[in-house]
Parts: structure tokens; C-alpha cells; sequence
């Protein structure tokens, strides 16, 4: 009986705990060497083009997908959409970019200040990120962008600014149960400073967890830069980035619906791409932690 | 706004109308004094007072909100227990995984898509809204197919949860059918961390249907906002902007009592 019952439950739960271990490693493998692709296109992006993606021509307007010089087709300036969609990258990941460090950079130091200070500076912020995270970042977003104007570093320093609630709050969950820690104590007994504390024992412990974080708001902001840029509010008329693009081709559906797939294909496997790695990190963090339990 | 020879006693004369006539601490201490009492100023544009022009955009905003929630719940809660009840059956793993790929979509992506298919290629449905009952079809669905993936995922995960409760594997162990345990034990505790995710989606609807209203030319908040920042329209977007952070406000504190009300372990710890 009980020699039956080994065998039924041993192979189960070693099949069952090497192919989570496995799969989670898998999923993380895989969006990360994605997730540098893309990056490794936004960086070398001339050597992607196949033709000068601000160059028009008109007499080429609106023309279809062929395979011989345009892979995607033509937009109404006869612009090639492939290589648009290409200098798309670098616009869209370079903000994702800046936004997303600018936010992990207010939101950890917003976060851990709360969960550090035991006054009244914790109720301070501790409102102040329930406040931020309440509210639809989108709508302050287009606020701040009406009043500050377009381009890049505008837009790429206005999501940052306000993407932080979320970073912020996980950050001073984190390290509310971090510093209640024994090493952590016991470093406060042997004399050192808070600062010092901070960043010795806090920041490196909070890392995996924030980087999940950062992955998904990455995502995030690529979904409101788009969107931003759609509206018209992001991207400078004209110039190549996905957001503009889908703006360009509504008037179009009917004639030319092929100036819409290059950018959706492309904002769609970047977006998924950067929640993959979000979950793969996520999950790669729980095999860790249940590891070290067992 | 006065035309191009207009004389300097006219320009005055609008200065002053304004308050520009002011100086700058003295113009904002009557911005704010004006905010308190909920008076917006009038619009640059149509010279209506913005904050009733923004309010009677404010029930149809309302409308393809509460649409896009209930269809939204309708369609993803049934999912989302189908796939927690067993998340590793391969037919349910398609689910899961069509919902991951679709999870990052953006709703305008989704709107402009089910444009090209439903309007432009099969000619099914109209894509602009106020023509009649079919053109709420193509933005009510648009929104619900942007927030369900989310919805999903997170009912399957919290009903995979209850099953690893010890009082679920009670209820096994005293022999309870699969229906009764998945309906009866997994189903109002999966429900309650779902209630909090509905809130904040309707209050992001409040703000995401901006791009979806603009697409599909829905007379709404979204339209209005879009449609002040092309003209510089400032006291109808300052309008619009406190309508919306009035209804999260109003949305988050709904939430809380429901959540109150439907927790008993909440509402002893309340007492």
C-alpha cells in the first residue's frame, strides 16, 4: 500500500516541479531574446530600412504589398511603410525607456521613503501614491502634454512623471515587510545609518520585484504613447512612429487597410513581448522563492 | 476672436471680460475662488459655460461605460471560471493563451480593426456613432474586448486559488459535486477580488474610452477632451478633467462600500 502510494506520488511531483521550473525559465528565455531584438532594431534601425522612411514619393501613393519594393506597401505620401514601421521602434522603446526608468526612479524613492520613515512623512506619501494611483494617468497625461508641447522628451518625460503610483506602491509594500527583517535589524543595531541601510539592504532586495514592475508599466507606456500619438498629442505630425501612423491610415481603410497592419503587427508583438517578460520574471521569482522554502 | 482690425478699446474691453486685465496672483486667486464654486469659466470656442457643456456629454459617456462593463463581465466571468476550474487542459490552455497574447492590445488597436473588418470589408455595421441602435455595436465591443482579457485572467487565477483552500478540499473530501464546489465554494470568494478589479476598470473606462470615443466619433467626455486640446480650449478641458477625476473619486468610494458590504470578514473587523 504504502509502496504503491510512493510510486503514485513521487514521479507526479518531481514531473510537476521540473516542468514549472522548466516553463518558467522557458517563457523568460524567450521574451528576453525578443525583447533584445527589438531593441537591437531600434538601435541599428538603418540597416532594417529598405528605403529612407521620411522619403516621399508621390507618384508611388497608396501603393499595395509587393515583395520586390515594398514590403508592406505605401502610405498616401508614398512613404514605405515597412521601413516606418522599423523607425517606429526606436521612437516607441526609447520612450518606453525613459518613461519607464524616469517612474521607477520616483516611484522607488517615493516608495521606500514612506515604508522607511515611521512619521508623518509615511502618511504624507503613503496618501499621496493612494491618490496617484487612483486616478487615469491618461487624462494627466494629455493635460500635461497640451501644456508642454510635442516631441520625444516632452512625452517621454510627462509618462514618467506619471507612471510612478504603481512602482511606488509596490516598493513601499516591499519594503514595509523587508525592513522587519532580522539581517536588516541587526544591521541597525551594529550602528548604521539609515541611508546606508537603504541602499545596502533594501534597494538590492527589492530589485526582482521591481523589475517585474518595470516590464509591465513598460508596456504601459508604450500603450499611452501610442495612443497619445493617435490622438495627435505624441509624435510631431509626419514624423514615423506607430501611434501617427494608425492616425494617417483611418482616412484610408477603404483604399489602402494595408497602411494599418504593419503598425498594429508591430505595436501588438511589442506590447506582448514586454508582458511576457513581465510574467517570465514574475515567474522565474516564484520558483526561487519556493526553491528556497523547500 | 475679435477679427483682425478690431480697435483697442474692443481688445481692452475682452482683456478685461477675461481678467487679464489683473495681475497674475489676482487672476488665479479668482480661478480658484471660481473652481470652489464649480464655475469653469466659459468656453474659448462656443462661449457656453464649459462645465455644462461638458455635463450633457456626460450620459452618453456614461451609457457606453456601464454597455462596455456589463458586456465585459458578462462575457469574461463565465470564461474566466471555465479556465480556472482546470488550467491545465489543453483545449483550456488555448484560451489562455489566445487572452496573454490579446492582454496588451490597446482598445483603439481593437476598434480600428473590428472597424476594418465589420465596416469597411463585410459593410455589417457602421462605424460612426448616432446612426441609430447598430452603431453602439462596434465601441461597446471594442471596450469589452479591451478589458476582458484582464478580467479573465484574474477570475481564472482567484477560482484556481479557492481550489487550494482547505476548506474547498473539505468540501471535496464530504463528497460535494464538481458544480456545487466550483458555484457554491470557489465562485463568491473568486467574485469578491473581482469586484475590485470591475471598479478600476470602469474608472479607467472613464479615461481609456477616450481614444475609443475619438475613433468611433461617440459624442462623449473623450471626444470633448480630445476636441478642446486641438483648440486650445483650456477652461472646457480644466472642465472636463474635474468631471472625470469627480467620477473616479465618486467610482473608488462606491467600490470601497461595495467591497464592504460583500466581505463579511471586512465588516466585522469594521464593527
Amino acid at each position: 500500500m504504502s509502496k504503491n502510494a510512493q510510486e503514485l506520488v513521487t514521479p507526479i511531483t518531481r514531473r510537476r516541479i521540473f516542468k514549472s521550473k522548466n516553463k518558467s525559465l522557458l517563457t523568460l528565455r524567450i521574451s528576453a531574446s525578443l525583447f533584445a531584438f527589438l531593441f537591437l532594431i531600434a538601435v541599428f534601425q538603418p540597416f532594417f530600412y529598405r528605403a529612407d522612411p521620411t522619403l516621399s514619393d508621390l507618384t508611388m501613393r497608396l501603393k499595395s504589398p509587393n515583395f520586390h519594393s515594398h514590403w508592406l506597401g505605401t502610405d498616401a505620401m508614398g512613404q514605405d511603410v515597412y521601413s516606418r514601421v522599423i523607425a517606429g521602434f526606436r521612437w516607441s522603446l526609447g520612450i518606453g525607456t525613459v518613461g519607464t526608468s524616469l517612474g521607477a526612479l520616483i516611484g522607488i524613492s517615493l516608495g521606500v521613503s514612506a515604508a522607511w520613515n515611521r512619521k508623518r512623512l509615511r502618511i504624507v506619501l503613503s496618501r499621496a501614491i493612494d491618490i496617484g494611483i487612483s486616478f487615469p494617468y491618461l487624462i494627466i497625461a494629455v493635460t500635461i502634454v497640451t501644456v508642454i508641447g510635442r516631441g520625444f522628451w516632452p512625452l517621454a518625460l510627462t509618462l514618467g512623471l506619471v507612471c510612478w503610483p504603481t512602482i511606488a506602491r509596490i516598493a513601499y509594500a516591499e519594503t514595509l515587510t523587508l525592513r522587519e527583517r532580522e539581517y536588516v535589524t541587526a544591521a541597525r543595531l551594529f550602528g548604521i545609518g539609515s541611508i546606508r541601510s537603504i541602499f545596502t539592504h533594501i534597494l538590492p532586495a527589492l530589485r526582482p520585484t521591481i523589475q517585474v514592475v518595470a516590464a509591465f508599466t513598460f508596456a504601459e507606456l508604450l500603450i499611452a504613447e501610442s495612443g497619445l500619438s493617435f490622438l495627435g498629442l505624441g509624435a510631431p505630425l509626419g514624423t514615423p512612429t506607430w501611434g501617427n501612423m494608425l492616425n494617417e491610415s483611418r482616412l484610408y481603410m477603404e483604399s489602402a487597410p494595408w497602411m494599418m497592419f504593419g503598425p498594429v503587427t508591430a505595436i501588438i508583438l511589442t506590447i506582448f513581448t514586454a508582458n511576457l517578460l513581465g510574467e517570465g520574471l514574475n515567474a522565474r521569482e516564484h520558483s526561487r522563492s519556493t526553491r528556497v522554502s523547500q | 476672436m475679435a477679427g483682425q482690425g478690431a480697435s483697442p478699446e474692443t481688445i481692452a474691453a475682452i482683456r478685461a471680460d477675461y481678467g487679464f486685465d489683473k495681475s497674475l496672483i489676482q487672476q488665479y486667486l479668482i480661478f480658484l475662488w471660481d473652481i470652489i464654486r464649480l464655475d469653469f469659466g466659459k468656453s474659448l470656442v462656443n462661449s457656453q459655460p464649459a462645465l455644462g457643456f461638458v455635463l450633457k456629454y456626460l450620459p452618453s459617456t456614461l451609457k457606453l461605460t456601464f454597455l462596455a462593463v456589463f458586456f465585459n463581465s458578462i462575457m469574461a466571468i463565465p470564461a474566466g471560471v471555465w479556465l480556472g476550474a482546470k488550467p491545465t487542459q489543453r483545449r483550456r490552455k488555448i484560451l489562455s493563451t489566445i487572452v496573454s497574447v490579446a492582454q496588451g492590445t490597446p482598445a483603439y488597436v481593437i476598434g480600428l480593426l473590428l472597424i476594418q473588418i465589420f465596416s469597411v470589408w463585410l459593410g455589417w455595421l457602421p462605424s460612426i456613432a448616432g446612426t441609430g441602435t447598430w452603431s453602439w455595436v462596434l465601441p461597446t465591443a471594442t471596450l469589452s474586448f479591451a478589458l476582458s482579457p484582464n478580467l479573465i485572467r484574474v477570475v481564472a487565477a482567484s477560482i484556481e486559488e479557492t481550489t487550494h483552500q482547505d476548506y474547498f478540499r473539505t468540501a471535496k473530501a464530504n463528497g460535494a459535486a464538481p458544480r456545487t464546489l466550483l458555484i457554491k465554494h470557489s465562485l463568491p470568494n473568486a467574485l469578491l477580488s473581482t469586484t475590485s478589479l470591475l471598479g478600476a476598470q470602469f474608472a479607467f473606462l472613464l479615461s481609456g474610452a477616450l481614444i475609443t470615443e475619438y475613433i468611433f466619433a461617440w459624442p462623449g467626455l473623450g471626444l470633448i477632451l480630445v476636441q478642446s486640446i486641438t483648440n486650445l480650449d483650456f477652461p472646457t478641458i480644466q472642465a472636463t478633467v474635474f468631471v472625470v477625476a469627480y467620477l473616479v473619486f465618486i467610482v473608488n468610494l462606491i467600490m470601497d462600500q461595495v467591497f464592504r458590504l460583500a466581505d463579511p470578514r471586512l465588516r466585522r473587523s469594521q464593527l
